[in-house]
């Protein structure tokens, strides 16, 4: 093989990374790279016109990608973002902008959300402590608390905190004595997991890893028009699709027929495909487990073999030398190379990192022109491995370090093989390494001196790189870079054998998925915000091609989302446009804007995603009357739950049968319905005498009202904090109107059940990104024996909540002429102190109807 | 030189590179960070109007630039000279160089924008960011030497060379040897013009002697130029190719000798392959001994196996007399065949069927047995495989002989006939004749 003849005057320092003082001979731009020194005598240097080709770019056919294939049926959500996970106070301005995880507000979130599981095995280690029921204990033993009154007294108080709230003696006694032992236990136990969840789901949404490499493949097919893509669906990711796609000369990719399906046990996070000696392969990595396919000439995937990583798969790349051989590594640091018939061999084995110590496990392993030669990568750099030398030994082909004048914080993100398979291979020595803030191209020949460096400045992580054949021969090939955000950028790769790789003209941007949005008619406000963030999903995969036989060279661009849309894009190699020519701007088609309208109908009949989570509402109290009702009572809120999944009225039967305990009861003639009987009079025609009477009682009672309203606002005053018993609902908590009680929203239809079914019992209507800590703190409890017993329990008293709290609205239904809030806070204010002797169980129905009564 | 008291005042600490690059809990530094907490912080001081309208500015210009349009990413520059006069000592410092870095891009791709322009820009620049005079000058020598003023960039490169600025730093240094070495290069190429312009004239002419002496005053200066980056690790193949080619000129062996020696054994400088290929070519000039051709090829045998030069390195082995030699003749061969990118070469496959056959007639089947034991388990995949049997078949047929014979003589006769049935049909002569003459 030719080596370049004369490589770019570079200066080479060693030493760690961010080294001040060295002078970054990548000076960053484009065209530095261009200015290949003249090899050969002046005079013919001097002849030689500029030869950079300013003009070459790949223009694309509309101004964004159009979705190839319709949405899924799952809905998708974003998940979690920045807002839910960082502290939002008032920052003072600073120079350097610092994230600062609110553990805080999501523990007490938690503690609100998840209260019985928080507090639950607490709560039963504490049990002989409390009287759960029934009239104030008799007992002379000072140990022993009721929790009715001191529910009582908590029933005002507001979930996040009012200063003004008022404390009884009971609640301060309580929360003196027992604030250490709940503040400690939830706080030591769970709170250090929280953090620890919390820190690695910040981690995650600043760069999630795992789908490095992409999870979208092309595969050729047996014609240049026609091939296949590969990508998971689904919405765990965990169904490999085939999708048969004929891409006709000059018009837009078509999907043929409906795509072939591998259900799978877990989601894909990388595909990987690549045609070798004439044998198209398939391997897929999932996060414990890879499988390897072999993909026949009709398109037909067969399986070979699936492999178990027990410690997490991190990466996965096929041989392109020899088929059906592949580098598989896990998070231990180990990388295998593995084929079929000949299972494992590891070849590498070191769970530090090579350059310097970096906490992450991210390992990566790729081939290089010598097939059994391996680069395996971590985030500090890339070594490479001769699987039959000694095991250990190697040399780095690229170091984070001042050889590379590599920035503080620089960290490799990816490492690409770029020589292919074939007869004539080109730049068969040539490794990509990405990393946050450059590209760079390291021949293995010459380690640690990159050839090329180049600052891609993506907004987004590069976890994505594809470096096409040439469109034409003589042409510089597009490298293709991707940005988890969808960012794409494309470079023009020139220079094989013996001259050194370089950039043939400056790289360029193309757009990605949001830029699609103007094809899309205007929608209402949330539909507008549902297709935005839809369009605006993580790119998860990358796969592009060019059709080689189209008379003028074209670049089909295919983007998996992680919402499972895939978008493609068309672009047409201009090739000298002449000087003086803009970069022309596309337009929108009215075939792309019909196709994006197909598509956004399709994607709002799907139903949205079920709220992640939704904050319970307040009320403790009805659940220590009803707790033996509630058997009897299920009727009532399943029904109303089904007519509402169902969007249709709440019938009688639906309820089962109504309050048996008698009329609703009667409206309260109160000062406010004066009106309405006056014009009652005034309508019967008998508004004369309607005068006398009330001529006659303003006379008579007439301090009464007064009377009543000072009452009424010293009540109000004293027992502000006690409980309601009927207004649960209305006075919940001041959260956010989206955040109504689960209970009350629909279970959504579409939810698969597969998925509800997989999960655990106690885990359901837990966030799924809040399980794994429920998880952790389950392993940590020490009631481990009976966990899923001792979590069921407490779930089994919110499905307490649940039968109790819809019965007063089912009352309350039925007794439409209720008098007006304020009234009934008064007379639930004297119920709280006035009824405590009776006993909680009796029929709620009677005392709420003797409640207006009392007040007075 | 406006900035020139400020930048004596507070020379730059790490802080302020690092302001642009936020890091999380394990060091790494993600430049998408701030967009996260520009989402969440909502309250607190917000950044000045001056500062957002910069920043958008700067964001806009190097979209335009990724999408070509050269004349907005020209009209957006217009405004984003407003940074230079932000109160953010930090940020004005650092805007020199941003301009200079987003202004020379736009120039050099620019329809309307001409040598002239740039020109003037870049001596503006310049003399905007004290610290940035070198690297600036650098690179508008580069320039100029692309757009074929040699001149131009000579002058420029003068300039910059006697320039200096507070106590000599080691980056200013590196980059001062840089300038002298391009200026040397430059005075290289009006030698070697010379030179040719000598070979035309008659020895006996009077101009004969005025323009040697002109080239030997040439040859004086670059090489007092091209000396001190060379001492530098790096890579520096285009400066010690020119000097050396002068100091042989001159028939200073001994110099061309130390400096291409320095350049390939030096351990401070990188495993660059060109210093011993460079260093090969001039001994093999030089009619160096074969013992010290070896020598020099081996270790270039041990970084690049795959070189061409490793076929020139058999050839030399099979010539020599010691019998390890021989043997290492034969592992050169293999290792030049691992390669994906020499899987075609029809005389490294020729020497091999040669070379095996030599050396089994030699009574040597263990060195034979010593590599292939290494490379059975892949080899008849990698080269012998039906695939490339029916490939090279089609494309090559001397290609597939030569495969052939080796397969024959490596996997043995069953093996042989199996996976290259389809050579058979065309090489079996001359194969079948060569099996016999080996059984």
């Amino acid at each position: 093989m030719d080596f370049p003849s004369s490589l770019q005057p570079t200066l080479f320092m060693t030493g760690p990374l961010g080294l001040s003082n060295v002078p970054d001979m990548s000076f960053m731009c484009s065209w530095r790279d261009a200015l290949t020194l003249p090899e050969s005598l002046p005079e013919n240097f001097k002849n030689e016109a500029p030869h950079l080709a300013t003009g070459l770019l790949w223009e694309p056919e509309t101004p964004g990608p159009l979705p190839l294939l319709p949405p899924g049926p799952d809905p998708w959500d974003p998940g979690v973002t920045a807002q839910d996970l960082l502290f939002r106070g008032a920052f003072p301005f600073r120079r350097r902008p610092q994230a600062v995880l609110d553990v805080t507000e999501q523990l007490s979130r938690f503690l609100w959300d998840h209260g019985d599981i928080a507090f639950a095995p607490l709560g039963k280690l504490m049990l002989e402590n409390f009287k759960l029921e029934g009239a104030r204990s008799r007992s002379k033993k000072k140990t022993v608390v009721s929790v009715k009154s001191l529910l009582q007294d908590l029933g005002g108080h507001q979930p996040w905190g009012c200063p003004w709230a008022f404390l009884s003696y009971r609640q301060r006694r309580f929360s003196i004595i027992g604030g250490p032992v709940l503040g400690k236990s939830v706080a030591s136990l769970l709170g250090e997991l929280l953090h620890e969840e919390l820190a690695m789901r910040w981690e995650q949404l600043l760069l999630d890893d795992a789908f490095t490499g992409g999870a979208l493949a092309w595969v050729p097919g047996r014609t240049p028009q026609v091939g296949q893509l590969v990508y998971p669906a689904g919405g765990a990711l965990d169904t490999l699709c085939f999708q048969e796609v004929r891409l006709p000369p000059g018009g837009h990719p078509q999907a043929l027929g409906d795509p072939g399906h591998i259900q799978l046990r877990g989601p894909v996070r990388q595909v990987v495909t690549r045609t070798v000696q004439g044998e198209s392969l398939l391997a897929v990595r999932s996060d414990y487990h890879c499988a390897l396919w072999k993909v026949s000439k009709q398109g037909r995937a067969a399986p070979l073999q699936v492999l178990q990583v027990g410690k997490g798969a991190t990466g996965i790349s096929l041989s392109p030398h020899l088929p059906g051989e592949l580098a598989v590594c896990s998070r231990s640091g180990a990388v295998c190379l593995w084929t079929p018939q000949d299972g494992l061999q590891q070849v590498y084995k070191d769970p530090e990192t090579l350059v310097f110590c970096d906490p992450s496990p991210w390992r990566w392993a790729d081939f290089t022109a010598h097939p059994r030669v391996l680069t395996v990568g971590d985030r500090t750099g890339v070594k490479i491995v001769d699987t039959q030398g000694p095991p250990g030994c190697g040399l780095l082909l690229f170091r984070g370090g001042a050889e590379a004048s590599c920035r503080r914080g620089e960290r490799v993100l990816l490492t690409q093989y770029l020589g292919e398979c074939g007869p004539e291979p080109q730049l068969p020595t040539l490794h990509l390494i990405c990393t946050q803030f450059s590209l760079y191209l390291v021949d293995e020949r010459l380690p640690l001196v990159p050839m090329l460096k180049w600052e891609h400045n993506l907004p987004s992580a590069p976890l994505w790189a594809r470096l096409l054949p040439p469109p034409c021969p003589g042409c510089p090939r597009p490298l293709l870079l991707g940005g988890q955000g969808g960012h794409l950028q494309l470079l023009h790769l020139a220079g094989e054998g013996a001259s050194a790789p370089r950039l043939a003209g400056p790289p360029q941007s193309l757009p990605s998925s949001s830029d699609s949005l103007s094809a899309f008619p205007l929608l209402e406000p949330k539909s507008q915000w549902r297709l935005q963030e839809r369009l605006k999903a993580p790119t998860i995969g990358l796969a592009a091609t060019i059709p080689s036989s189209a008379s003028e060279p074209v670049l089909s661009l295919f983007q998996l989302s992680a919402a499972g849309d895939v978008f493609h894009q068309h672009l047409h190699l201009q090739a000298d446009p002449g000087p003086h020519s803009r970069a022309p701007t596309a337009s929108w088609t009215p075939q792309a804007t019909a196709c994006c309208s197909r598509w956004l109908k399709a994607l709002l009949d799907v139903p949205p995603t079920p709220p992640v989570w939704a904050a319970p509402t307040f009320s403790h109290r009805r659940l220590l009357g009803c707790m033996e009702q509630r058997k009897v009572e299920q009727k009532g809120p399943e029904g109303l739950r089904a007519a509402m999944a169902a969007g249709r009225l709440l019938r009688q039967k639906d309820v089962g049968s109504p309050p048996s305990a008698g009329p609703p009861p009667a409206p309260e003639p109160g000062p406010e319905d004066e009106l309405s009987a006056r014009l009652e009079a005034a309508w019967q025609g008998r508004m004369a005498a309607w005068w006398e009477r009330q001529q006659g009682r303003s006379s008579g009672p007439g301090r009464q009202p007064k009377r009543r309203k000072r009452r009424t606002q010293l009540s109000s005053t004293f027992s502000s904090l006690s409980g309601r018993l009927d207004l649960s609902d209305a006075t919940s908590p001041p959260h956010s109107p989206d955040r109504a009680s689960p209970e009350a929203r629909p279970r959504p239809p579409v939810t698969p059940p597969s998925q509800e079914s997989t999960q655990e019992l106690w885990a359901r209507g837990v966030p799924s990104e809040r399980q794994q800590t429920l998880r952790d703190y389950m392993a940590r409890l020490p009631l481990r024996g009976d966990a899923p017993r001792g979590v069921r329990s407490p779930l089994s008293g919110t499905s307490s909540v649940r039968a109790t709290r819809s019965r007063p609205q089912t009352l309350q239904d039925g007794a439409a002429e209720l008098p007006p809030r304020r009234n009934t806070r008064r007379g639930a204010a004297v119920s709280s102190s006035q009824t405590s002797s009776v006993r909680a169980t009796a029929s709620r129905q009677q005392a709420l109807r003797k409640k207006p009564r009392m007040g007075f | 030189m406006s900035d020139f008291s400020e930048e004596l005042i507070r020379p730059k600490t790490e802080d302020d590179q690092e302001e642009s690059c936020l890091f999380s809990g394990t060091g790494m530094s993600f430049p998408w960070l701030q967009k996260h907490i520009g989402t969440v912080a909502t309250g607190g001081k917000k950044e000045k109007d001056f500062a957002q309208t910069t920043n958008a500015c700067l964001s806009f210009i190097q979209e335009a630039l990724l999408k070509h349009q050269w004349q907005q990413a020209a009209e957006f520059m217009h405004s984003y000279f407003q940074i230079l006069e932000d109160s953010d000592s930090h940020k004005r410092q650092a805007a020199p160089e941003i301009i200079w870095k987003l202004g020379s891009e736009i120039l050099f791709y620019h329809p309307k924008s001409n040598v002239e322009t740039f020109n003037t820009f870049a001596d503006r620049m310049k003399n905007i960011g004290v610290l940035n005079y070198l690297k600036i000058s650098l690179q508008h020598a580069l320039y100029l030497l692309h757009h074929g003023m040699l001149e131009d960039a000579n002058r420029n490169l003068s300039h910059a060379e006697t320039w200096r600025y507070g106590e000599k730093s080691s980056s200013q240094e590196v980059l001062i040897n840089l300038i002298q070495a391009y200026k040397g290069l430059l005075q290289y190429y009006t030698w070697s013009k010379k030179k040719m312009e000598l070979s035309t004239l008659d020895e006996d002419d009077y101009a004969y002697n005025t323009a040697s002496q002109n080239m030997l005053n040439h040859s004086w200066k670059t090489s007092v130029n091209l000396c001190a980056l060379i001492q530098t690790p790096g890579v520096w193949d285009p400066f010690v190719k020119s000097y050396v080619e002068m100091l042989e000129f001159y028939g200073d062996q001994d110099g061309a000798r130390e400096v291409l020696t320095n350049y390939a054994y030096d351990e401070k400088f990188p495993s660059n392959p060109n210093a011993h290929i460079y260093l090969y070519n001039f001994l093999k000039r030089e009619k160096a001994p074969r013992e010290k051709l070896i020598s020099v090829l081996k270790i270039l045998y041990q970084i690049v196996p795959s070189h061409k030069l490793m076929l020139e390195f058999h050839r030399l082995l099979r010539k020599s007399e010691k019998e390890d030699h021989h043997k290492l003749g034969l592992e050169v061969l293999f290792g030049v065949l691992d390669f994906a990118g020499c899987t075609k070469n029809i005389t490294a496959w020729k020497y091999l069927a040669k070379y095996l056959r030599q050396t089994l007639m030699g009574n040597h089947l263990a060195w034979v047995q010593e590599e292939w034991n290494s490379r059975k388990n892949w080899w008849p995949g990698f080269h012998f495989s039906s695939f490339w049997a029916k490939g090279d078949w089609k494309e090559d047929k001397a290609l597939a002989c030569e495969k052939a014979l080796v397969a024959g003589i490596l996997l043995g006769k069953e093996r042989e006939i199996n996976l290259f049935s389809v050579d058979y049909l065309g090489c079996e002569n001359s194969a079948l004749c060569h099996r016999r003459w080996v059984c």
